[in-house]
């Protein structure tokens, strides 16, 4: 529990334990009931509820105080009148002159009311009076579950005024409206046998007279004269029989309001105790799934912190739905009648909750017959003037058009839209443009033929499409209005269609956007068909017809029916898809992007589906091919393999128990560095500045970053490793080898390989880092001479990258001696090598034959992992190092490619490496200590788990022996 | 065919407990119990062979959607709606830890073998690995590389596994720093093993089980009969590897020969969905748990 809390901090008090209070608690309770009773008065103490004592201060009595705490009297405390004002305050009672009467005073007045004889209490005032006395009197004698005296509204007179009583003589009763007998004889008959049914059902009768269900009440109303109005909708005096308040809510609380089930539930209690069962088999279970499962999980709500949202929607409920539509069998009728009927009728006609719909209104709503229409009226209107142009019987002739395009095209629009809007629009134009030369053409100038031809043209076009709609008019009745007609009408038409139509009529090239769109307006469409284009699904005529059907309905807006004729014998999942595709098509065609080719459709239908296909929701319905060959496509495709990088972290390969791949290049960067690194960094503000001259092509490959590189410090770190995830960045990986080889990588595996090996190495290697250290500023020097010495053009970085690997892989005879640190290469070569060909042959594999790698890999796997796998390693090695030497021979721009596809392990072991020269480089500087603090601190920090083995820690400590020397 | 009357067929007892939808079913590596968490917020404990419930779990904040138990059957987690991953004592019943840090959902965790690691799949896409052994509660590891929700893990000594609806399963190969990507076209449900390591099944919403070759990469074999299109079900493969389990929407448990594919037999297991089947680790023993709340126990 402590432990488990250590990560937090808590704010507040915590709430004491409750079973700390419940004990106090219980053992005050026991006290109190149990042995003090036994005991004699003179040995029981007083303890407040809590079980303590109370204590009055030493020298005011202590625990005696007050007769022992018992009562400030010698008699005890034996309360009377008076109400402790600490906890029920003391209400302020309303006096009246009753409370300072006596009995028989009280008696005398009983008999001296005022109030109307019960004979002629019409309205039932007085007896409404007497009826609340009388409950106020019971009230005093049984105890009710409501203190207090009973509300007015709730008392309600039992006695009948004299009018009831004549209309019961005559034959009247409760519950029936006043008319004539014989016309709802029908109905009378019915109520007695539901009254019948009541009776026998007993313990529902209380609630009998008023049980006016509604279907009734509107058969009562149809059946009722208009004669009684007056009595009609107050039908009787209602009988008000006091149900008993036998719960403790509050007044008009409904506390199953929201949770019907437990009304039920109680109900079944009720009924159950009362001996009728034939409720029963509503069971609780029922009851919790069956009425409430539809949004929430069944019975379980959420934390109050949580807000209630989308995903708290009970996927499975379709389950319980089932099950609740017998659950309503069972029930009663007439129970449920009187109790969900009202609420029903308050939510079928909007009324608010309290009031009742009147029976009658006064407002009515006027209503005007539809005027007449005379039998010989033609539902067509007919324009006068402007659109009847003075019909020219002959043509004027074809003119080829004026060279200006503009003016042509500004012709061609102003003849459109006169021959659409009329002889008025011309004159308008003309009236407005008479000093524009533009529009000379309207008075006869320039262009005058050709604008008079195009007039005429579109006159005949709008002729024949007003005849068209005629016809159509016609012949169709409204009702029937399909897109063809109604687009026929407004002279509508698909825009690419009408681009097509213009190149052939017109022989214009510049076809332009105003124009092409007054011209889809004003040309009529006369085929009903659509484009030729638009059959994606010409191999399936039946849903191709589907499909022109589809179109037709979104074209025609509105809602579209769900059922689509001609695919009703289609499963439900199989119309949701082809819907899909459809939309896909439509969408397709709506852009004007529709090739005839069906590949390209069909691509771009793939790639709907394929979005389909990722969310889970549409998984269902995700096979959209249904054409043979692309399913055999899809096959084909998946399951498809795929290789990436991954790194994982050490933490996890430790809690694996397997070696990390990725071991010895630097982690992550870690989330708190100390600020020593940064000021480290900022002390070498030289190379800082050209890193980030460099930094900006980082893409840019091989030598070019070579030099900062190796000068620059965490910064690259820092800014590199968000990216070595993703990017795979070219790096001159050889290079390095080249220079540096002997200690990096090697080094690493060393301090790996440390652990087993004898401690004499260890010295060696403290040894090798002195070197460096004398080495000095070797760094500053290298990447000066480096800077020289390496062109920035690739192909000669390349040629080094080659030289490299030759160098690297003549490395393993000790006979080659570096500047910095040859003794570490002595024992660390041979599994240093292994490892590190291990991951490049991985990566050549890859780029070369993907099965080779495949059987590779399932080779290793097969193996057994886990502590033997350094030896496995080995066992490849000699087959990989084979490899790595023809590698070596290969040409330089092959070599190249390779060191591109060897991405990110490498590159990091080229960052571990420059990790560490800078932090032995800082040995040199003043911040020894600093570093030394940093270290160590990191290396407690890694010191909490148990199994250290990583070489980070080692390095750790090259570095502490590093610096205890150079002190 | 003798292997048929092999099957777990018969039902041998019912788990009733569960209040709502039972999520998940798991034998225990001995198989002589089983953990199943649902709807209601609680993982239970159940002896499958006597029918017995031993223990509730009640901690979740909301639906608990799968359960992993170690080994050496002293420790639990779970994970569920209330996006985070419970670490839990199986005798005390007490969350020894809580893992938070997933953006949604938690569909499914996993021990790895030394129990020292969880890896839980969630609905933000990604693969989170938490330390068992620290006390620290960020995760180690966090895969982030899918491009969907994770619905199922499975780990390896070596290898995390994680089917994906966006169709892919990934093997993240810890040894050699490899992820290999596996894209069969389909949202994937649920992955499980062979018992030998060899293959994987992976159950996807196309009412396909889809057996892939782990070290190739090729489809070797699909299941098909049953329905899944819209719920997380469970498939696994029996303990000789010989057939092919799974639970289908409409209720019925579907028994596949791994090899040819044919349904060799089906049967209505239950009145909903079967959500979850797990098969006993050595017997001819199965349990299946469902939205009806039930989980039976089946048995040749």
């Amino acid at each position: 529990m402590n432990t488990d809390e250590d990560d937090f901090v808590f704010y507040g008090t915590p709430i004491q334990r409750e079973e700390e209070l419940i004990s106090r608690k219980k053992k005050a309770v026991a006290e109190a009931s149990g042995h003090l009773r036994t005991l004699p008065s003179w040995k029981q103490e007083v303890r407040d509820e809590e079980g303590r004592r109370r204590f009055h201060g030493a020298f005011t009595g202590g625990f005696s105080a007050g007769y022992y705490n018992t009562a400030g009297s010698k008699e005890g405390w034996t309360p009377q009148t008076f109400t402790s004002s600490r906890k029920n305050r003391a209400e302020f009672k309303q006096q009246s002159m009753l409370n300072f009467l006596d009995e028989d005073e009280k008696e005398e007045l009983e008999g001296r009311y005022l109030g109307t004889a019960s004979q002629f209490d019409t309205f039932g005032f007085t007896a409404a009076e007497i009826a609340r006395k009388q409950a106020e009197k019971e009230q005093q004698q049984r105890p009710s579950a409501v203190p207090g005296p009973a509300p007015d509204e709730i008392v309600l007179p039992a006695t009948e005024s004299i009018g009831v009583k004549l209309l019961l003589k005559m034959g009247w009763r409760h519950g029936h409206s006043i008319n004539d007998s014989h016309a709802n004889s029908l109905y009378k008959a019915r109520r007695e046998a539901r009254k019948a049914f009541l009776a026998f059902s007993s313990d529902d009768a209380k609630s009998q007279p008023e049980d006016s269900e509604p279907g009734e009440e509107d058969h009562k109303r149809i059946l009722d004269h208009p004669s009684v109005d007056g009595f009609s909708s107050s039908q009787s005096t209602p009988v008000y029989i006091l149900n008993p308040k036998e719960d403790t809510h509050g007044l008009g609380y409904d506390p199953y309001k929201h949770a019907p089930e437990f009304r039920e539930k109680k109900r079944t209690r009720v009924s159950g105790k009362q001996g009728h069962g034939n409720k029963q088999a509503l069971s609780i279970k029922d009851s919790l799934f069956g009425l409430k499962s539809g949004r929430a999980a069944p019975g379980f709500g959420i934390g109050a912190l949580e807000e209630y949202d989308a995903e708290d929607e009970d996927v499975y409920a379709s389950v319980y739905e089932i099950e609740d539509t017998y659950i309503q069998e069972d029930e009663e009728p007439l129970r449920s009648n009187t109790e969900n009927k009202p609420k029903l009728i308050w939510k079928e006609q909007g009324v608010l909750s309290g009031f009742k719909v009147a029976l009658n209104s006064d407002y009515q709503l006027e209503r005007f017959d539809p005027p007449v229409i005379p039998k010989d009226f033609l539902p067509h209107h007919k324009f006068p003037g402007p659109l009847e142009f003075d019909n020219k019987p002959d043509a004027p002739p074809e003119v080829p058009p004026p060279e200006d395009d503009n003016l042509k095209i500004l012709i061609e629009g102003v003849a459109t839209l006169v021959a659409r809007c009329g002889k008025l629009f011309e004159d308008l134009s003309r009236e407005k443009n008479q000093s524009n030369p533009l529009f000379s053409f309207l008075t006869g100038g320039n262009g005058h033929d050709y604008y008079s031809r195009k007039l005429w043209e579109e006159q005949q076009k709008r002729n024949g499409q007003k005849k068209i709609a005629l016809d159509g008019k016609f012949s169709s009745s409204v009702d029937k209005m399909t897109v063809e007609s109604r687009g026929k009408i407004l002279g509508e038409m698909p825009l690419e269609r009408s681009s097509r139509d213009l190149s052939s009529s017109i022989a214009s090239v510049n076809v332009n956007l105003p124009f092409n769109l007054s011209d889809t307006f004003t040309k009529p469409e006369s085929s009903s068909e659509l484009p030729e284009v638009a059959k994606p699904f010409q191999d399936d005529p039946g849903k191709q017809a589907r499909f022109e059907q589809f179109l037709k309905e979104k074209y025609q807006g509105g809602i579209r029916s769900t059922v689509s004729s001609g695919a009703s014998n289609m499963s439900e999942a199989a119309r949701a898809r082809e819907r899909l595709d459809f939309e896909a098509a439509a969408e397709v065609i709506e852009k004007g992007k529709f090739i005839k080719e069906n590949k390209l459709h069909s691509q771009q239908l793939m790639g709907f589906s394929a979005i389909g296909g990722t969310q889970l929701t549409f998984g269902g319905l995700q096979q959209v091919k249904d054409t043979q060959d692309e399913d055999l496509a899809t096959k084909k495709i998946y399951p498809r393999r795929e290789e990436f990088q991954w790194r994982p972290s050490g933490i996890l390969c430790k809690r694996f128990d397997l070696i990390d791949p990725y071991m010895g290049k630097p982690p992550p960067p870690p989330r708190m560095r100390s600020k020593m690194d940064s000021l480290i960094v900022t002390s070498d503000l030289k190379a800082m500045k050209m890193e980030e001259a460099f930094s900006a092509d980082r893409n840019q490959p091989l030598a070019l970053q070579f030099s900062p590189q190796e000068v620059s410090k965490d910064v690259v770190d820092r800014e590199t490793e968000p990216e070595v995830q993703v990017e795979n960045v070219e790096r001159p990986v050889d290079l390095y080898k080249a220079i540096f080889s002997d200690d990096s990588d090697d080094e690493i595996e060393a301090s790996n390989l440390n652990t087993k090996e004898d401690p004499e190495k260890k010295v060696e290697v403290v040894h090798s880092t002195l070197n460096r250290l004398m080495a000095g500023d070797f760094l500053e020097s290298l990447g000066k001479e480096l800077g020289l010495e390496v062109p920035p053009n690739p192909p000669y970085s390349a040629n080094i990258a080659g030289s490299s690997r030759q160098k690297e892989s003549a490395i393993p005879n000790p006979g080659n001696v570096n500047i910095l640190s040859v003794e570490e290469n002595s024992f660390s070569i041979p599994i240093a090598h292994s490892v590190s060909r291990k991951e490049r042959a991985a990566n050549d594999e890859k780029t070369e034959k993907k099965g080779e790698s495949r059987k590779e890999e399932s080779a290793k796997k097969g193996e057994s992992p886990g502590p033997s796998e350094d030896k496995s390693d080995k066992v490849h090695s000699g087959k990989i190092a084979r490899e790595v030497r023809k590698k070596a021979k290969l040409p330089p721009s092959l070599h190249r490619k390779r060191t591109s596809t060897s991405s990110e392990d490498e590159r990091s072991r080229k960052r571990s490496r420059r990790h560490r020269h800078s932090s032995s480089d800082s040995y040199s500087d003043s911040s020894n200590d600093h570093r030394d603090r940093h270290h160590s601190r990191s290396k407690g920090r890694k010191k909490r788990s148990s199994r250290e083995k990583t070489s980070s820690k080692k390095h750790h400590k090259h570095h502490k022996h590093g610096s205890k020397n150079s002190q | 065919m003798s292997d048929v009357s092999e099957l777990p067929s018969k039902e041998a007892n019912v788990l009733k407990g569960h209040e709502g939808g039972v999520l998940a079913a798991r034998f225990n590596s001995d198989g002589n119990y089983c953990l199943s968490c649902g709807k209601d917020r609680t993982i239970r404990l159940w002896n499958p062979h006597r029918g017995i419930h031993i223990k509730t779990y009640k901690s979740h904040g909301r639906e608990v959607r799968d359960v992993h138990v170690t080994k050496d059957n002293s420790k639990l987690v779970s994970c569920g709606g209330d996006r985070q991953v419970f670490y839990w004592d199986v005798a005390t019943g007490s969350v020894i830890r809580k893992f938070r840090g997933h953006g949604s959902e938690v569909n499914a965790v996993k021990f790895n073998e030394y129990a020292s690691v969880v890896v839980s799949a969630g609905y933000d896409q990604s693969l989170r690995a938490w330390d068992c052994r620290s006390h620290s509660t960020e995760p180690i590891q966090i895969i982030d590389t899918f491009s969907d929700s994770v619905m199922s893990v499975c780990l390896t000594k070596t290898e995390i596994i994680a089917g994906s609806v966006d169709g892919t399963v990934r093997t993240f190969d810890i040894r050699i720093g490899r992820e290999i990507s596996d894209n069969l076209g389909q949202p994937v449900n649920c992955i499980s093993m062979s018992n030998d390591d060899n293959c994987i099944l992976a159950g996807c919403l196309d009412s396909t089980l889809r057996l892939l070759d782990r070290s190739t990469g090729e489809l070797l074999q699909e299941y098909k009969g049953h329905i899944c299109k819209s719920y997380k079900l469970d498939c696994c493969l029996t303990n000789t590897d010989a057939h092919v389990a799974g639970g289908s929407e409409d209720g019925y448990i579907y028994f596949w020969d791994l090899v040819d594919a044919s349904v060799l037999s089906r049967f209505r297991a239950h009145s909903s969905v079967v959500t979850s089947v797990s098969y006993h680790p050595t017997d001819n023993c199965m349990v299946s748990a469902s939205v009806d709340g039930t989980i039976k126990v089946w048995k040749a």
